[in-house]
Protein backbone atom coordinates (compact mmCIF):
# COMPACT_ATOMS: atom_id res chain seq x y z
CA UNK A 1 0.00 0.00 0.00
CA UNK A 2 1.30 3.18 -1.23
CA UNK A 3 0.41 6.48 1.12
CA UNK A 4 -1.01 9.53 -0.87
CA UNK A 5 2.13 11.89 -1.94
CA UNK A 6 2.46 14.27 0.96
CA UNK A 7 -0.12 12.89 3.69
CA UNK A 8 2.39 11.05 6.28
CA UNK A 9 -0.93 9.11 6.68
CA UNK A 10 -1.56 5.48 5.80
CA UNK A 11 -4.74 4.61 3.01
CA UNK A 12 -7.70 4.43 4.40
CA UNK A 13 -8.80 1.47 1.91
CA UNK A 14 -5.71 -0.47 3.43
CA UNK A 15 -6.15 -3.42 5.51
CA UNK A 16 -6.57 -3.88 8.81
CA UNK A 17 -2.93 -5.21 9.15
CA UNK A 18 -1.66 -2.76 7.23
CA UNK A 19 -2.93 -0.07 9.20
CA UNK A 20 -1.45 -1.93 11.89
CA UNK A 21 1.58 -1.96 10.71
CA UNK A 22 1.60 1.70 10.09
CA UNK A 23 0.40 2.49 13.81
CA UNK A 24 3.74 0.47 14.96
CA UNK A 25 5.96 2.50 12.45
CA UNK A 26 4.56 5.63 14.04
CA UNK A 27 5.81 4.84 17.38
CA UNK A 28 9.09 4.46 16.17
CA UNK A 29 11.21 7.67 17.18
CA UNK A 30 13.91 8.77 14.90
CA UNK A 31 17.23 8.49 16.26
CA UNK A 32 18.47 12.05 16.30
CA UNK A 33 14.93 13.41 17.57
CA UNK A 34 13.60 11.56 20.44
CA UNK A 35 9.73 12.58 19.82
CA UNK A 36 9.16 12.42 16.31
CA UNK A 37 8.57 9.14 14.60
CA UNK A 38 9.99 8.00 10.92
CA UNK A 39 6.76 8.44 9.57
CA UNK A 40 5.94 11.76 10.37
CA UNK A 41 9.96 12.60 9.03
CA UNK A 42 8.39 10.80 5.87
CA UNK A 43 10.81 8.00 6.02
CA UNK A 44 8.43 5.52 5.20
CA UNK A 45 7.28 5.09 1.28
CA UNK A 46 5.94 1.89 1.46
CA UNK A 47 4.15 -0.97 3.49
CA UNK A 48 3.40 -4.33 1.74
CA UNK A 49 1.72 -7.33 3.95
CA UNK A 50 2.38 -10.84 2.25
CA UNK A 51 0.70 -13.23 4.59
CA UNK A 52 2.74 -13.18 7.62
CA UNK A 53 5.39 -11.15 5.91
CA UNK A 54 5.58 -7.58 6.38
CA UNK A 55 8.03 -5.54 3.80
CA UNK A 56 9.01 -2.34 4.92
CA UNK A 57 10.19 0.49 2.23
CA UNK A 58 12.76 3.11 3.51
CA UNK A 59 13.56 6.51 1.96
CA UNK A 60 16.61 7.59 3.41
CA UNK A 61 17.48 11.36 3.86
CA UNK A 62 20.86 10.92 2.38
CA UNK A 63 22.25 7.77 1.76
CA UNK A 64 25.33 6.91 3.62
CA UNK A 65 22.95 7.95 6.51
CA UNK A 66 24.88 6.51 9.79
CA UNK A 67 21.71 6.21 11.32
CA UNK A 68 19.99 3.88 8.94
CA UNK A 69 21.25 0.44 10.30
CA UNK A 70 19.82 2.21 13.64
CA UNK A 71 16.59 2.85 12.35
CA UNK A 72 16.15 -0.54 10.17
CA UNK A 73 16.59 -2.07 13.74
CA UNK A 74 14.20 -0.72 15.21
CA UNK A 75 11.45 -1.31 12.35
CA UNK A 76 11.60 -4.61 12.69
CA UNK A 77 11.83 -5.08 16.50
CA UNK A 78 8.50 -2.58 16.42
CA UNK A 79 6.99 -4.37 13.52
CA UNK A 80 7.77 -7.53 14.87
CA UNK A 81 6.15 -7.59 18.07
CA UNK A 82 2.90 -7.46 16.34
CA UNK A 83 0.77 -10.50 16.95
CA UNK A 84 0.05 -12.42 13.80
CA UNK A 85 3.73 -11.27 11.74
CA UNK A 86 6.82 -13.83 11.01
CA UNK A 87 9.28 -11.90 9.13
CA UNK A 88 9.57 -8.30 8.76
CA UNK A 89 11.88 -6.87 5.67
CA UNK A 90 13.08 -3.56 5.44
CA UNK A 91 14.27 -1.91 2.09
CA UNK A 92 15.94 1.00 1.96
CA UNK A 93 14.78 2.60 -1.91
CA UNK A 94 17.08 5.13 -3.65
CA UNK A 95 13.79 5.90 -5.36
CA UNK A 96 11.89 8.55 -4.76
CA UNK A 97 14.07 10.62 -3.21
CA UNK A 98 13.82 12.21 0.07
CA UNK A 99 13.14 15.78 0.84
CA UNK A 100 12.38 17.98 3.47
CA UNK A 101 8.58 18.45 2.06
CA UNK A 102 8.25 14.65 3.03
CA UNK A 103 7.95 15.94 7.31
CA UNK A 104 4.62 16.39 8.24
CA UNK A 105 3.83 19.91 9.26
CA UNK A 106 2.66 19.56 12.55
CA UNK A 107 6.24 17.48 12.80
CA UNK A 108 7.93 20.52 11.76
CA UNK A 109 6.86 23.06 14.15
CA UNK A 110 7.68 20.52 17.19
CA UNK A 111 11.07 19.96 15.60
CA UNK A 112 11.68 23.51 15.90
CA UNK A 113 10.42 24.02 19.17
CA UNK A 114 11.72 20.86 20.55
CA UNK A 115 15.47 21.37 18.67
CA UNK A 116 15.62 24.30 17.51
CA UNK A 117 16.00 23.27 14.11
CA UNK A 118 13.86 24.67 10.81
CA UNK A 119 13.16 22.69 8.06
CA UNK A 120 13.87 24.08 4.31
CA UNK A 121 11.08 23.91 2.15
CA UNK A 122 11.85 24.63 -1.59
CA UNK A 123 13.32 28.09 -1.60
CA UNK A 124 10.79 29.61 0.52
CA UNK A 125 12.68 31.49 3.64
CA UNK A 126 12.61 29.79 6.94
CA UNK A 127 11.43 31.59 10.55
CA UNK A 128 14.02 31.38 12.90
CA UNK A 129 13.22 28.73 15.67
CA UNK A 130 14.04 30.97 18.16
CA UNK A 131 12.14 34.48 17.46
CA UNK A 132 10.52 33.74 14.58
CA UNK A 133 11.63 36.35 12.14
CA UNK A 134 12.94 35.22 8.58
CA UNK A 135 16.21 36.23 8.64
CA UNK A 136 18.81 33.56 8.56
CA UNK A 137 22.09 33.66 6.88
CA UNK A 138 23.77 30.63 5.91
CA UNK A 139 26.85 29.80 7.82
CA UNK A 140 28.07 26.73 5.96
CA UNK A 141 25.96 23.97 3.89
CA UNK A 142 26.68 21.38 5.94
CA UNK A 143 26.28 21.01 9.78
CA UNK A 144 26.83 18.05 12.56
CA UNK A 145 25.06 15.58 10.18
CA UNK A 146 24.78 15.92 6.29
CA UNK A 147 21.06 16.80 6.13
CA UNK A 148 21.46 20.16 8.08
CA UNK A 149 23.01 23.44 7.37
CA UNK A 150 24.13 25.62 9.62
CA UNK A 151 22.87 29.26 9.68
CA UNK A 152 22.99 33.06 11.54
CA UNK A 153 19.40 34.63 12.49
CA UNK A 154 20.38 38.40 11.30
CA UNK A 155 17.25 39.69 13.48
CA UNK A 156 18.05 37.97 16.80
CA UNK A 157 21.72 36.10 16.47
CA UNK A 158 20.55 32.77 17.23
CA UNK A 159 22.80 30.05 16.04
CA UNK A 160 20.50 27.59 13.67
CA UNK A 161 20.39 24.45 11.99
CA UNK A 162 17.82 23.73 8.75
CA UNK A 163 17.09 20.44 7.61
CA UNK A 164 17.11 20.59 3.90
CA UNK B 1 16.40 43.59 24.11
CA UNK B 2 19.30 43.87 26.80
CA UNK B 3 18.62 43.65 30.20
CA UNK B 4 20.93 44.86 33.24
CA UNK B 5 21.14 43.87 36.84
CA UNK B 6 22.07 45.93 39.22
CA UNK B 7 24.00 44.11 41.53
CA UNK B 8 25.47 40.65 41.51
CA UNK B 9 22.98 39.55 43.96
CA UNK B 10 20.11 40.83 42.07
CA UNK B 11 21.88 38.78 38.62
CA UNK B 12 21.64 35.74 41.22
CA UNK B 13 18.50 35.59 42.02
CA UNK B 14 17.70 36.17 38.20
CA UNK B 15 19.45 32.85 37.82
CA UNK B 16 18.00 31.13 40.69
CA UNK B 17 14.53 31.91 39.50
CA UNK B 18 15.06 29.66 36.58
CA UNK B 19 15.81 32.75 33.83
CA UNK B 20 18.04 32.41 31.17
CA UNK B 21 20.82 35.09 29.75
CA UNK B 22 21.10 35.68 26.21
CA UNK B 23 24.32 37.08 24.49
CA UNK B 24 22.92 40.86 24.40
CA UNK B 25 22.15 40.98 27.74
CA UNK B 26 24.69 43.39 30.14
CA UNK B 27 25.51 40.06 32.29
CA UNK B 28 28.44 40.80 34.70
CA UNK B 29 31.73 40.36 33.40
CA UNK B 30 33.01 37.11 35.45
CA UNK B 31 29.96 35.45 34.51
CA UNK B 32 30.43 36.11 30.96
CA UNK B 33 34.40 35.11 31.19
CA UNK B 34 33.44 31.51 33.15
CA UNK B 35 30.79 31.27 30.18
CA UNK B 36 33.39 31.61 28.02
CA UNK B 37 35.86 29.53 29.20
CA UNK B 38 33.16 26.44 29.50
CA UNK B 39 32.08 26.60 26.45
CA UNK B 40 35.33 27.33 24.55
CA UNK B 41 36.33 23.88 26.39
CA UNK B 42 33.90 22.11 24.96
CA UNK B 43 34.43 23.66 21.25
CA UNK B 44 37.85 22.40 21.77
CA UNK B 45 37.26 18.82 22.83
CA UNK B 46 34.63 18.36 19.93
CA UNK B 47 37.25 19.62 17.36
CA UNK B 48 40.24 17.85 18.78
CA UNK B 49 37.60 14.94 19.36
CA UNK B 50 36.66 15.36 15.70
CA UNK B 51 40.40 15.08 15.00
CA UNK B 52 40.93 11.78 16.87
CA UNK B 53 37.76 10.37 15.16
CA UNK B 54 39.03 11.06 11.65
CA UNK B 55 42.34 9.11 11.86
CA UNK B 56 40.40 6.05 12.13
CA UNK B 57 38.10 6.48 9.38
CA UNK B 58 40.83 4.56 7.30
CA UNK B 59 41.44 2.07 9.64
CA UNK B 60 37.89 1.35 11.36
CA UNK B 61 36.98 -2.61 10.17
CA UNK B 62 34.45 -2.48 7.15
CA UNK B 63 32.09 -0.44 5.25
CA UNK B 64 29.35 0.32 8.24
CA UNK B 65 32.29 0.78 10.99
CA UNK B 66 33.77 3.28 8.71
CA UNK B 67 30.43 5.07 8.03
CA UNK B 68 30.22 5.49 11.67
CA UNK B 69 33.29 6.59 12.26
CA UNK B 70 32.85 9.54 9.18
CA UNK B 71 29.98 10.46 10.53
CA UNK B 72 30.92 10.83 14.36
CA UNK B 73 34.26 13.06 12.74
CA UNK B 74 30.87 15.14 10.54
CA UNK B 75 28.78 15.41 14.27
CA UNK B 76 31.89 16.17 16.45
CA UNK B 77 33.63 19.06 13.58
CA UNK B 78 30.05 20.28 13.49
CA UNK B 79 29.53 20.38 16.99
CA UNK B 80 32.99 22.35 17.62
CA UNK B 81 31.98 24.75 14.26
CA UNK B 82 28.10 25.70 16.27
CA UNK B 83 30.40 26.11 20.20
CA UNK B 84 32.63 28.27 18.28
CA UNK B 85 29.96 30.94 17.22
CA UNK B 86 28.71 30.62 20.46
CA UNK B 87 31.85 31.28 22.38
CA UNK B 88 32.21 34.15 19.92
CA UNK B 89 29.31 35.34 20.41
CA UNK B 90 30.25 36.41 24.35
CA UNK B 91 32.60 38.47 22.81
CA UNK B 92 35.81 37.47 25.09
CA UNK B 93 37.99 36.11 22.12
CA UNK B 94 37.28 35.55 18.54
CA UNK B 95 37.12 32.09 16.61
CA UNK B 96 40.37 32.58 15.33
CA UNK B 97 41.60 33.43 18.38
CA UNK B 98 40.26 30.79 20.01
CA UNK B 99 41.56 28.64 17.21
CA UNK B 100 45.44 29.99 17.31
CA UNK B 101 45.32 29.45 21.02
CA UNK B 102 44.63 25.94 20.91
CA UNK B 103 46.97 25.35 17.42
CA UNK B 104 50.12 26.97 19.39
CA UNK B 105 49.19 24.45 22.90
CA UNK B 106 47.43 27.49 24.92
CA UNK B 107 43.96 25.87 24.77
CA UNK B 108 42.83 23.49 27.30
CA UNK B 109 40.62 20.66 25.71
CA UNK B 110 39.12 17.63 27.43
CA UNK B 111 41.64 15.16 29.09
CA UNK B 112 41.03 12.14 27.04
CA UNK B 113 42.18 13.87 23.81
CA UNK B 114 46.12 13.70 25.54
CA UNK B 115 45.84 10.28 25.24
CA UNK B 116 46.49 7.66 22.09
CA UNK B 117 44.22 5.26 20.80
CA UNK B 118 46.41 2.58 20.05
CA UNK B 119 44.27 -0.19 18.66
CA UNK B 120 40.59 -0.65 17.26
CA UNK B 121 39.80 -1.56 20.66
CA UNK B 122 40.67 1.76 22.28
CA UNK B 123 38.40 3.61 19.79
CA UNK B 124 35.69 1.00 21.14
CA UNK B 125 36.77 1.30 24.54
CA UNK B 126 36.36 5.39 23.88
CA UNK B 127 32.89 5.28 21.88
CA UNK B 128 31.39 2.65 24.92
CA UNK B 129 33.26 4.61 27.86
CA UNK B 130 34.07 8.19 27.04
CA UNK B 131 31.13 8.99 25.26
CA UNK B 132 28.81 8.18 28.14
CA UNK B 133 30.65 9.60 30.35
CA UNK B 134 30.44 13.18 28.33
CA UNK B 135 27.02 12.64 27.35
CA UNK B 136 26.24 12.44 31.47
CA UNK B 137 28.19 15.59 31.90
CA UNK B 138 26.20 16.94 29.21
CA UNK B 139 22.75 16.33 30.51
CA UNK B 140 23.65 17.50 33.61
CA UNK B 141 25.10 21.17 32.29
CA UNK B 142 21.54 21.19 29.76
CA UNK B 143 19.34 20.46 32.74
CA UNK B 144 19.82 23.66 34.35
CA UNK B 145 22.41 25.96 32.10
CA UNK B 146 21.52 29.38 32.48
CA UNK B 147 22.91 30.59 29.05
CA UNK B 148 20.40 30.64 26.64
CA UNK B 149 22.38 29.83 23.28
CA UNK B 150 24.71 27.07 25.36
CA UNK B 151 21.58 25.17 26.29
CA UNK B 152 19.86 25.20 22.81
CA UNK B 153 22.92 23.89 21.50
CA UNK B 154 23.08 21.30 23.70
CA UNK B 155 19.82 19.42 23.42
CA UNK B 156 21.06 18.93 20.01
CA UNK B 157 24.49 17.69 20.68
CA UNK B 158 23.07 15.52 23.31
CA UNK B 159 20.09 13.80 20.95
CA UNK B 160 23.06 13.27 18.78
CA UNK B 161 25.53 11.88 21.29
CA UNK B 162 23.08 9.34 22.58
CA UNK B 163 22.82 8.28 19.02
CA UNK B 164 26.70 7.69 19.72
CA UNK B 165 26.28 5.68 22.16
CA UNK B 166 24.51 2.92 20.00
CA UNK B 167 26.83 2.76 18.23
CA UNK B 168 29.39 2.15 20.95
CA UNK B 169 27.21 -0.33 22.90
CA UNK B 170 27.21 -2.35 19.59
CA UNK B 171 30.38 -2.05 18.95
CA UNK B 172 31.46 -3.67 22.54
CA UNK B 173 29.48 -6.19 22.09
CA UNK B 174 31.24 -7.96 18.70
CA UNK B 175 34.33 -7.66 21.73
CA UNK B 176 32.77 -8.61 24.42
CA UNK B 177 31.28 -11.86 22.63
CA UNK B 178 34.20 -12.54 20.28
CA UNK B 179 37.30 -14.40 20.37
CA UNK B 180 39.80 -14.34 22.76
CA UNK B 181 42.12 -12.83 21.32
CA UNK B 182 39.32 -9.67 20.67
CA UNK B 183 38.08 -9.73 24.34
CA UNK B 184 42.36 -9.47 25.43
CA UNK B 185 42.64 -6.36 23.02
CA UNK B 186 39.40 -4.94 24.63
CA UNK B 187 40.74 -5.86 28.13
CA UNK B 188 43.91 -3.87 27.18
CA UNK B 189 41.96 -0.84 25.71
CA UNK B 190 40.54 -1.15 29.05
CA UNK B 191 43.22 -0.63 30.92
CA UNK B 192 44.02 2.77 29.30
CA UNK B 193 41.18 4.15 29.16
CA UNK B 194 39.38 3.44 32.71
CA UNK B 195 40.99 5.81 34.61
CA UNK B 196 41.19 8.95 32.17
CA UNK B 197 37.43 8.33 32.09
CA UNK B 198 36.85 8.68 35.47
CA UNK B 199 39.47 12.27 35.56
CA UNK B 200 36.91 13.64 32.96
CA UNK B 201 34.51 14.15 35.13
CA UNK B 202 37.05 16.77 37.17
CA UNK B 203 38.60 16.33 40.64
CA UNK B 204 35.61 16.85 43.65
CA UNK B 205 33.46 20.11 43.41
CA UNK B 206 34.87 22.97 45.70
CA UNK B 207 32.06 23.99 48.06
CA UNK B 208 32.00 27.41 46.47
CA UNK B 209 32.00 27.07 42.87
CA UNK B 210 31.00 29.68 41.13
CA UNK B 211 29.80 27.05 37.87
CA UNK B 212 27.43 25.75 40.10
CA UNK B 213 25.89 29.11 42.18
CA UNK B 214 25.45 30.23 38.31
CA UNK B 215 23.71 27.26 36.85
CA UNK B 216 26.49 26.29 34.21
CA UNK B 217 26.50 23.33 35.71
CA UNK B 218 23.40 21.59 37.43
CA UNK B 219 25.75 18.52 39.64
CA UNK B 220 29.18 17.88 41.29
CA UNK B 221 31.15 16.49 39.58
CA UNK B 222 31.79 13.88 41.77
CA UNK B 223 28.15 12.74 41.70
CA UNK B 224 28.38 12.53 38.26
CA UNK B 225 31.08 10.05 38.61
CA UNK B 226 30.13 8.14 40.98
CA UNK B 227 26.68 7.64 38.42
CA UNK B 228 28.87 6.70 35.56
CA UNK B 229 30.91 4.28 37.74
CA UNK B 230 27.63 2.19 39.12
CA UNK B 231 26.90 2.15 35.61
CA UNK B 232 29.89 1.21 33.65
CA UNK B 233 31.52 -0.80 36.77
CA UNK B 234 27.96 -3.08 36.68
CA UNK B 235 28.25 -3.49 32.90
CA UNK B 236 31.94 -4.18 32.74
CA UNK B 237 32.13 -7.01 34.90
CA UNK B 238 29.14 -8.52 33.30
CA UNK B 239 30.76 -8.98 30.53
CA UNK B 240 33.54 -10.18 32.22
CA UNK B 241 35.96 -7.90 32.10
CA UNK B 242 38.21 -5.57 34.79
CA UNK B 243 38.62 -2.57 35.59
CA UNK B 244 42.26 -2.17 36.24
CA UNK B 245 41.61 -0.54 39.72
CA UNK B 246 42.47 -3.21 42.44
CA UNK B 247 40.52 -1.54 45.20
CA UNK B 248 37.14 -1.13 43.27
CA UNK B 249 34.60 -2.98 45.29
CA UNK B 250 31.16 -3.08 45.88
CA UNK B 251 30.20 -1.69 49.52
CA UNK B 252 28.55 -4.45 51.02
CA UNK B 253 25.84 -2.21 52.64
CA UNK B 254 25.26 -0.34 50.26
CA UNK B 255 25.39 -2.51 47.41
CA UNK B 256 27.16 0.43 45.24
CA UNK B 257 30.68 0.53 43.76
CA UNK B 258 33.47 2.39 45.44
CA UNK B 259 37.09 3.13 43.16
CA UNK B 260 40.09 3.07 44.89
CA UNK B 261 41.62 6.45 45.28
CA UNK B 262 41.96 8.37 42.43
CA UNK B 263 45.62 9.88 41.44
CA UNK B 264 45.00 13.45 39.49
CA UNK B 265 48.81 13.92 38.91
CA UNK B 266 47.89 12.36 35.49
CA UNK B 267 44.69 14.98 34.84
CA UNK B 268 46.39 17.74 35.94
CA UNK B 269 49.46 17.31 33.29
CA UNK B 270 46.77 17.16 30.63
CA UNK B 271 45.19 20.66 31.72
CA UNK B 272 48.91 21.87 30.83
CA UNK B 273 49.60 20.42 27.54
CA UNK B 274 51.56 17.63 28.87
CA UNK B 275 49.80 14.20 28.41
CA UNK B 276 51.39 11.52 26.93
CA UNK B 277 50.16 12.56 23.62
CA UNK B 278 49.53 16.13 24.26
CA UNK B 279 52.52 17.07 21.89
CA UNK B 280 51.20 14.63 18.66
CA UNK B 281 47.90 15.94 18.78
CA UNK B 282 48.47 19.47 19.09
CA UNK B 283 51.14 19.41 16.13
CA UNK B 284 49.03 17.59 13.97
CA UNK B 285 45.68 19.63 14.45
CA UNK B 286 48.03 22.65 13.43
CA UNK B 287 49.33 21.11 10.27
CA UNK B 288 45.88 20.26 9.56
CA UNK B 289 44.88 24.05 9.92
CA UNK B 290 47.79 25.06 7.88
CA UNK B 291 47.45 22.56 5.79
CA UNK B 292 43.74 23.43 4.56
CA UNK B 293 44.28 26.65 4.35
CA UNK B 294 43.82 27.44 0.62
CA UNK B 295 40.45 26.19 1.18
CA UNK B 296 39.63 28.81 3.74
CA UNK B 297 41.20 31.54 1.57
CA UNK B 298 38.90 30.39 -1.33
CA UNK B 299 35.84 30.09 0.41
CA UNK B 300 36.21 34.02 1.94
CA UNK B 301 37.97 34.86 -2.18
CA UNK B 302 34.38 33.62 -3.33
CA UNK B 303 32.43 35.52 -0.28
CA UNK B 304 34.05 39.22 -0.72
CA UNK B 305 33.30 38.52 -4.87
CA UNK B 306 29.51 37.87 -4.17
CA UNK B 307 29.63 41.03 -1.65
Amino acid sequence: MRRSALSNRPDPAGSDMQNEVWAALGAVDDPEYPGVSIVELGLVEDVRVIDQRVVVDLVPTFSGCPALTFIAADVRSAVGALDNIDDVVVTFVAEPAWTPERIAPAARQRIAAGFGVGVQVGVKPVACPQCGQPALREQSLFGPVRCRSVHRCTACGEVVELIR
Amino acid sequence: MARAWGTISEFEDFLDGGGFVEPNDDMPDEYRDQVFRFIELHANSELMGGLTERDWIPKAPGLRRKMSVLAKTQDEIGHAHLLYMVAADLGVRTRAEMLEDLFAGRGRFHNVFHYQAVTWADQVAIAFLVDAAALISQQAVFKNCSYGPYKRILRRIIAEEGFHMRHGEEMLLVFAEGTAVQREMFQAALDRWWWPTLHMFGPPSKPDDVLLRWHIKSERNEHLRDKWVQKYATLLTGYGFQPPDPDLRRDPETGKWVTGEIDWAPLKATLENLGPDSARRVGDAAHHWADTRWVRDALEARADEAA
